[in-house]
């Protein structure tokens, strides 16, 4: 009764969303894009990092890489088709790479994943200037209507399978890798194949929204596209919301992404540094987020601990 | 036979922590195993789960060579350990720490509904039903050895590993614990094999025991044998010596 | 081929090698004593710089003297993050948990609010002052005064930052942190007095090496982050809290990027940088020179 009635409310708020592409000014439709970029990111990263407890601080690299692709297939396939692409080579790429990088645990793998998006953006760095390109723009992308759209369609995809995972099988033999891999195993949790495909599944999402996000910013850009700060940005709303289930990165976005609407343009500085506080303030003093928080204040449940 | 444990060395570096180990378990059998601390008890379970590799000899199960599997597989094919020193997940609830084994574990409960019902009867037979719902890491030490066995009986296991699931408890928990082992056992027709320290217990429920000493084993009887053993008696006196 | 045994090469992989030792130095003093990964330490070089830019431009404070001052700086924000926050992290049964990955996210936030602060005030722009750029010839070795400078304070620092913990009852009781930290509480190491001193040492002669660097490289409020990545790298190949093997990885790092840059073009030394990184992670965390022990 009180799962259908969230269901309900749920479809009702996505349906109205998706109303509101048709008649909203462009300011309006590009914060929602954002939105729901950030919430497509930030829930995609919760499947890998919330659940398991690999926390990747270089998710930009699946971002990065789809936009890449999907500008390298540019104008030979039909856009949607591409964007598609897009994220079937990256967790397909990411299916191989994945293998010998998550053998890396704990902090290894932490400062790996920031490493490797680094070595895989300068590697695109290189390539590009061998083909002396230094930027390309994207022209006749879809109109903003449809690029909100689709991000919403994406961030609607990403939630609710963050919210299945969470609640499925999988997930629970991918949250007791992150309790104790070790012991996980021996009660005959398939370790390796779960967390890949944790892995893989995480980077499909971010994928595709970085192939829609060229189209949107009209350029594709490689300093731009695999930039640190998206890793920040998401671990951040996911960890201040509370990374363990799908509404905890819900509120860290909405949330961030109002206060970078306001300051974002004039002193993104300043927006940068707020970002950094609030990352300091939730990990020393609110580590289980706003959600969890909340549930354990007002409905009395035990969060776990992330 | 249903364990069969074929002249198994284990190595360290230069360290022989096992050498030419030899016995076999029978179903439905409570076989104990004894011997004092760094004798190796723990090593030969690790070797059983899959979480070392033998440096020689082999370790059959239902038939099958077992000593190249990983410990999931070796798990879904009914083989089921308790840590020595606990390993609980101590974020999750103390029913979904039992779930996780009745979904992955031999049984393959598919559904998280019908392995939670599962599990919770599995918490009541090991008197941790009232827990259910509270955080693992929350429990006291007797409450970390009921989760051990509790994770490790919702795998569906045709043979449980204890190793020590009584050291620590007060003589209350310890006689609790027997009953509970033996209650399961019963239960779910299962053939145990206990590592021990507190003898007493072992002398109780074991039908037959196995002694390592130093690596190697010394002795295998039934407790009468064992109490009386010479070799055994020396190698414990030796020891406090 | 030539060109690459010429001592010229050779010199520069030196200086790089001697800046890098000691950057990582204070890195793995500060994972050793309290298993923190500083992912914000390069921003510490970065304020080392500034301060020895800002001592120079405006007070006309050469390098020499300023690092010292850029030491203090950076010593006291060692002591300023253990009393806000590190003190905190691993007093904190829940947090000290996850320890590393904890301190991870802490310290990368410190980074973010470093960098953009320095942005703030001194904008993003790149700068560097002129100091010693006179060339100077030693052989068929043409140097500035400016790098012959860094090459022989960087190494007599170095010199004197190893006998310092080899020989001082801090640096002993340092290693014994880092060795064995129970143990350590037991016979009667203040661990939380420890802690703290290294922290600040750690971040003292890092702002330090930072000062160095700004004599010949322009800096910039974000020139941090490869020295972060460098640093990492170094301490890995070294063995995480193994300082003389760090020290040691850092000689060696500066002569394969030099001679790897050499041999490829200028444009390479960050995937080489990353690419050794990477490949070092995957299979052989524990370290080249480390044992077969890993600190999981
Ligand atoms: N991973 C390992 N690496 C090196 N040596 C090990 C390892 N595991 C166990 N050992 C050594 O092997 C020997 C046997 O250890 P084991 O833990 O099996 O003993 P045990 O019989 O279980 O003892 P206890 O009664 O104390 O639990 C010991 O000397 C121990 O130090
Ligand atoms: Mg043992």
């Amino acid at each position: 009764m009180k799962n259908s009635l969230k269901l309900v409310l749920a479809v009702v708020l996505c349906v109205f969303l998706a109303g509101v592409a048709g008649f909203a000014d462009e300011y309006i439709l590009g914060i929602g894009f954002t939105i729901f970029m950030y919430i497509a990111l930030a829930q995609s990263w919760v499947v890998l990092s919330g659940l398991t407890g690999y926390i990747s601080l270089g998710h930009v690299v699946f971002f990065g890489s789809g936009a890449y692709v999907f500008i390298l297939i540019w104008g030979l396939v039909p856009v949607w088709l591409g964007v598609f692409c897009s994220g079937i080579v990256v967790g397909l790429v990411s299916l191989i790479v994945g293998y010998p990088v998550l053998r890396v645990r704990g902090p290894y793998f932490v400062i790996l994943s920031f490493g490797l998006a680094e070595l895989v953006k300068n590697l695109v760095l290189i390539n590009e200037a061998r083909m002396y390109v230094s930027m390309r723009p994207v022209f006749g992308a879809p109109a903003l209507y449809q690029l909100y759209t689709a991000m919403l369609l994406l961030a609607i995809i990403a939630t609710g399978l963050t919210y299945w995972i969470r609640r499925s099988r999988f997930g629970a033999g991918l949250r007791s890798i992150r309790e104790d891999e070790e012991a996980a195993e021996t009660i005959g949790v398939p370790v390796a194949k779960l967390k890949l495909l944790a892995f893989a599944i995480s980077g499909v999402i971010p994928a595709m929204v970085g192939a829609i996000f060229i189209m949107r910013s009209g350029i594709f850009q490689s300093g731009d596209a695999f930039t640190p700060i998206v890793s920040f940005t998401m671990v951040t709303m996911a960890i201040i919301g509370g990374s363990d289930d799908a509404p905890g990165p819900f509120l860290g976005v909405v949330f961030l992404v109002l206060l970078q609407e306001l300051l974002w343009v004039n002193w993104p500085e300043v927006y940068m540094i707020i970002l950094g506080i609030l990352l300091l303030g939730f990990v020393l003093f609110i580590p289980n987020g706003i959600y969890g928080w909340l549930s354990e204040k007002y409905f009395g449940n035990k969060k776990n601990v992330t | 036979m249903l364990l069969e444990i074929n002249d198994i060395h284990k190595k360290f570096g230069g360290l022989v922590a096992l050498q030419g180990i030899n016995f076999s378990v029978g179903y439905g059998e409570t076989l104990g195993l004894m011997g004092a601390n760094g004798a190796g008890k723990t090593t030969l379970f690790s070797l059983i789960a899959g979480h070392q590799e033998p440096t020689l000899g082999s370790i059959i199960f239902e038939g099958q060579k077992i000593n190249r599997m990983r410990p999931d597989q070796i798990s879904a094919l009914g083989i089921a350990r308790t840590y020595q020193i606990v390993r609980p997940f101590r974020g999750l609830s103390v029913l979904e720490n039992v779930t996780t084994g009745a979904l992955y574990g031999a049984h393959k409960i598919r559904s998280i509904k019908n392995a939670s019902k599962f599990s919770r009867e599995i918490l009541e037979d090991v008197e941790l039903k009232d827990r259910a719902e509270d955080l693992a890491g929350s429990l006291t030490l007797a409450g970390f050895k009921r989760l051990e066995l509790a994770k490790a009986l919702a795998t569906g296991p045709k043979i449980i590993l204890l190793d020590e699931v009584m050291a620590g408890l007060t003589p209350r928990e310890v006689n609790e614990a027997i009953s509970i082992i033996e209650t399961c056992k019963r239960k779910y027709n299962l053939t145990v094999v206990v590592i021990e320290h507190v003898m007493k217990a072992l002398m109780r429920m074991c039908e037959r025991i196995v002694v390592l000493h130093h690596g190697e084993m010394i002795a295998e009887g039934t407790p009468g044998q064992i109490s009386e053993d010479s070799v055994v008696i020396k190698a414990y006196l030796g020891e406090q010596n | 081929m030539d060109s690459l045994l010429s001592p010229q090469l050779l010199a520069a992989a030196m200086i790089t090698g001697v800046l890098y030792a000691l950057i990582s130095l204070g890195l793995n003093l500060v994972y050793g004593t309290m298993r923190l990964l500083n992912v914000a330490h390069g921003d510490l070089v970065m304020i080392g710089a500034y301060v020895a830019f800002i001592a120079f431009s405006l007070l006309n404070i050469g390098p020499l003297v300023s690092m010292f001052g850029a030491a203090l700086i950076c010593g006291f924000l060692g002591w300023l993050s253990y009393k806000c926050v590190f003190q905190r992290l691993l007093s904190n049964g829940q947090l000290l948990s996850r320890l590393e990955e904890n301190s991870l996210l802490l310290f990368f936030a410190l980074s973010v609010i470093i960098q953009n602060l320095a942005i703030l005030f001194f904008s993003a722009d790149r700068r560097g002052y002129e100091y010693l750029s006179a060339i100077v010839e030693i052989g068929d070795v043409r140097l500035t005064g400016a790098r012959l400078t860094v090459l022989i304070v960087g190494a007599v620092i170095s010199a004197a930052v190893v006998f310092f913990l080899r020989f001082s009852l801090f640096g002993l009781a340092m290693n014994a942190l880092i060795q064995n930290r129970d143990a350590s509480a037991i016979v009667g190491i203040n661990v939380d007095r420890v802690q703290m001193s290294s922290l600040i040492f750690g971040f003292g002669i890092t702002g330090l090496a930072g000062a160095l660097i700004s004599m010949m490289e322009p800096i910039s409020p974000v020139m941090g982050f490869p020295y972060t990545m460098s640093a990492f790298v170094i301490i890995i190949l070294g063995g995480l809290g193994n300082l003389w093997g760090g020290f040691l990885a850092g000689l060696l790092l500066g002569v394969l990027e030099v001679y790897g840059v050499a041999l490829t073009g200028p444009e390479w030394r960050s995937v080489l940088v990353y690419g050794i990184f990477v490949l070092i992670l995957i299979f052989r965390p524990q370290g080249l020179l480390g044992s077969g022990k890993t600190a999981r």
